[in-house]
């Protein structure tokens, strides 16, 4: 414990960089005129509609879903839970590109098929692409609510007489509603950051107009719309700290035997799901390869995006030690270890837009990929904390204490003792963050540096020159790094599970 | 900002009627180089590339670099716009990475040049440039029209209006692009021209029956699906994608002496003295690059003695209008936000 202080040195300057890209806004936007008019409520407005809508419809397809495949048993349960997963682990615009592509006059369902189909477009088209795209927060969430349930609970109410529906609106629902409100934030979040699906769907959204100003000499206008996303980011982060998901004391999992229209019914919703977020993309990149080729595309991307994602996770992880054992040695280290919170809640486009003008100060860090790599470590940083405290957590003092009185040196201790306990938390947090800095598009699209395309960039640079085609083999190869974020994350919950026993 | 004798000299270049008069090369001009006869290209050079129009200009870069084996270039791509913006935002700061800017429209070249940061086109480079279109501050590459694209499925040549003020007083679906730097390249030339007021009442009108793209092959491309009746864009978007398809449903039409029908340039800037920077424009506007920006690209060649592309209308009437006056970019994007059209 008499250490905590001299830990406290880097967690402080480690809040104090994740702080930085806020004041930096504030700093730009000092020049702009900060007039609220009918184009900023406008802009609000709509950020807020796409927004709810789609907190709204992950609501409505997560849920159900989640009740389906927790308590009734459905043929391959489990594949049907991994696919209904898996569009978390696809970057949004990937689907938002595809969606372009596929509907609307001329668009390849049309050429296909001949079935004409309205365009995907404006809030509508922009709603529908983030609900595909964010449900599965709400869905894993319920999920997790659900299992923790005691069966005995609803068969309490059964026996005294409620019918089933009436007991699961009435006894399960509330107990999953902690669960239900937590995946609704993070969609929430989500939305709330996500540039390209605006950008594409053609939503003036605040993430939109940043680059829309940005890319106009309006650089302090970005800034004063990044801090005003910024607020309500913090909004909703403020919301979803006061949601604790209420502990239930364990007990058997309850199942429903539902009729065959109802699980037809259910089936129905999730092929739906999984066909629109999963099948149709792939489906149109596949279709653009065999056309088009892999015209264009050079290794060299791919290169790129592993290379600096295995730099921010590497720093991700070295920077998020520090923090989460500051995080358990008082109210200090606990203020540090919120503060990197921050960066999640940042999203890509006001990141970059701040850490540019930053650079242009500090011309050694301006166009380097240090500084793209610091950017993307600040932004992602919150996932390292989180996977490495979950598990220095588990070092107890306890356990040292006894190895050290059976007399291992300290040396070994850790050596034999706390290392083991924390290594997977920080594989884990290292896999996560490298996927995501793999993926991330906006912040690396103004802070990479000169001669440096990694696949979402380019991937951008095709779009921006209506060369879509181009696009397919670096979709696809996304779509695989997505593919292998998924499998590492379902396999680590499972360990997880198994570990703890549950 | 603008001298009398180049607006002089464009208006009489550019006030001709017909493109043999246009695009002709008769006063001195030097021949195109050829690329064997250029120095090889060894060091470290670094482009802001302005909108690579997909994969065309990265073909002649990857020809540029597959010769000269020792020329460390680093590129920074990104729309036209965005990279003068940053320009700007660099020279305000003191930093300076960008040995050129080679963009695809004169206004974000202008704008950059107005930051006094440029250096002026030697005359062993201007030399081969067409001279109606020397510029003092950068050298012209390649050449651009602007054209309306029509579905003739949907409308006939001879309905349309010959005004490009006109097309807001039609019904026609229109599709435009306008966070394209052509584009608002385009409307600067109309603010210029027709004053203010009626840019913004045109923009208004067109906007209730428009539709918007990325970028101008988009437009295009909804033209000849049928998704709008006219799309305005570039004259090589349609010339290329009918070179793709032969049979897309999309010709070219021109207005008469007005915006609408505005010859843009691409064009370089030298943003400091290294020689490298002054000797890559000499491969830009080398006969082999000139040819295959022509043939490939149906770009307007800049160099004398190159074939003209194909497909290139007869008649062309352009507005009376100095590209150096089309860098007065800010009021235009105003108005495209006050419009609410970006």
């Amino acid at each position: 414990m008499k250490r905590a202080p001299l830990l406290w040195l880097p967690a402080a300057a480690i809040a104090a960089a994740a702080l930085a890209p806020v004041v930096v806004l504030i700093l730009m936007s000092l020049g702009a005129e900060a007039i609220f008019d009918g184009r900023s409520a406008e802009i609000l407005l709509n950020t807020i509609v796409l927004t709810l809508i789609t907190v709204g419809g992950a609501i409505v397809v997560g849920v159900p879903l989640a009740i389906v495949t927790t308590y009734t048993a459905l043929p391959l349960r489990r594949l049907w839970i991994a696919l209904l997963a898996a569009p978390l682990a696809i970057p949004s615009y990937l689907g938002a590109f595809a969606f372009f592509a596929a509907f609307g006059p001329g668009g390849e369902i049309e050429i296909l098929t001949g079935i004409a189909t309205p365009r995907a477009e404006g809030l509508l088209g922009a709603c529908a692409v983030m609900t595909l795209y964010t449900y599965p927060f709400v869905f894993i969430a319920t999920r997790a609510a659900l299992q923790t349930l005691d069966a005995n609970v609803v068969d309490a109410a059964r026996t005294l007489g409620l019918p089933l529906p009436a007991a699961l609106l009435r006894i399960v629902l509330p107990r999953a509603a902690n669960g239900i409100a937590a995946g609704a934030l993070l969609v929430a979040l989500y939305t709330l950051s996500d540039f390209a699906t605006p950008e594409i769907m053609h939503l003036d959204t605040f993430t939109r107009m940043i680059y829309v100003e940005y890319n106009a000499f309006g650089l302090d206008r970005a800034a004063l719309m990044s801090l005003q996303l910024l607020a309500l980011v913090i909004a909703v982060l403020v919301v979803e700290a006061r949601i604790r998901v209420r502990r239930e004391r364990p007990g058997r999992i309850l199942h429903l035997s539902l009729g065959w229209p109802l699980r037809l019914l259910a089936i129905t919703l999730a092929a739906v799901v999984i066909a629109a977020a999963l099948a149709l993309p792939i489906g149109i990149f596949t279709l653009w390869l065999l056309r088009e080729g892999g015209a264009g595309f050079e290794l060299r991307y791919a290169l790129n995006s592993a290379y600096a994602a295995a730099l921010v996770a590497a720093a991700a992880v070295v920077v998020a030690l520090p923090l989460a054992y500051a995080a358990s040695t008082g109210w200090f280290g606990k203020l540090c270890e919120r503060a990197s919170y921050l960066g999640f809640g940042i999203p890509g486009i006001v990141m970059g837009t701040a850490l540019v003008y930053l650079g242009l100060r500090v011309p050694l860090l301006y166009q380097t990929l240090a500084l793209m790599v610091a950017g993307l470590t600040l932004r992602f940083l919150p996932l390292a904390v989180g996977s490495v405290r979950s598990s220095t957590e588990r070092v107890e003092s306890t356990l040292i204490g006894a190895a050290r009185s059976l007399g291992a040196t300290p040396a070994e201790a850790f050596r034999r003792v706390s290392l083991p306990l924390i290594l997977p938390g920080i594989i884990a947090a290292a896999a996560l963050v490298f996927l995501e800095a793999m993926r991330e598009l906006p912040a690396t699209l103004l802070l990479r540096p000169n001669e440096f395309d990694t696949l979402a960039t380019y991937l951008w640079r095709v779009y921006e020159a209506g060369y879509l085609g181009r696009g397919a083999l670096p979709a696809l190869a996304l779509i695989g790094v997505s593919a292998i974020a998924l499998v590492l994350m379902l396999s680590g919950e499972a360990r997880r599970r198994r570990t703890l026993g549950v | 900002m603008l001298d009398r004798r180049s607006l002089l000299k464009s208006a009489l270049a550019l006030g001709l009627v017909g493109p043999g008069a246009l695009w002709a090369a008769d006063t001195p001009t030097a021949e195109a180089e050829s690329a064997d006869d250029l120095p090889p290209l060894a060091g470290t050079l670094t482009v802001y590339l302005g909108r690579g129009e997909g994969g065309l200009y990265d073909d002649i870069v990857a020809a540029i670099r597959k010769r000269n084996p020792d020329l460390d270039l680093r590129i920074r791509r990104g729309p036209s716009a965005a990279l003068a913006n940053t320009l700007i935002a660099e020279s305000r700061a003191g930093v300076k990475r960008a040995d050129l800017f080679w963009s695809i429209d004169a206004s974000s070249l202008g704008v950059v040049a107005a930051q006094g940061k440029s250096r002026p086109i030697p005359a062993s480079i201007q030399r081969h440039i067409k001279p109606a279109f020397r510029y003092d501050q950068w050298a012209a590459i390649s050449g651009r029209l602007r054209t309306v694209a029509y579905n003739p499925d949907r409308i006939q040549a001879a309905q349309l209006p010959t005004r490009i003020m006109d097309f807001a007083k039609t019904d026609l679906k229109i599709g435009w692009a306008p966070a394209y730097g052509a584009f608002q390249s385009f409307v600067t030339a109309m603010r210029l021209l027709e004053g203010e007021d009626r840019t913004r009442a045109w923009l208004q009108g067109v906007k209730r029956q428009a539709k918007s793209y990325a970028g101008e092959l988009g437009v295009v491309m909804a033209v000849a699906r049928g998704e709008v009746d006219v799309g305005f864009a570039n004259h090589y978007y349609t010339l290329r994608l009918k070179k793709g398809q032969p049979d897309a449903n999309v010709a070219l039409a021109l207005t008469e002496n007005d915006a609408g029908s505005l010859v843009n340039s691409s064009g370089v800037l030298l943003l400091d003295d290294n020689p490298l920077a002054g000797n890559f424009v000499r491969y830009l506007l080398s006969r082999e690059v000139q040819s295959f920006l022509a043939s490939q690209a149906y770009e307007i060649p800049m160099a004398a003695g190159i074939d003209l592309p194909d497909g290139l209308p007869d008649k062309i009437h352009p507005p009376k209008i100095d590209l150096t006056q089309l860098s007065d970019l800010k009021p235009t994007l105003e108005l495209l936000r006050e419009t609410r059209v970006l």
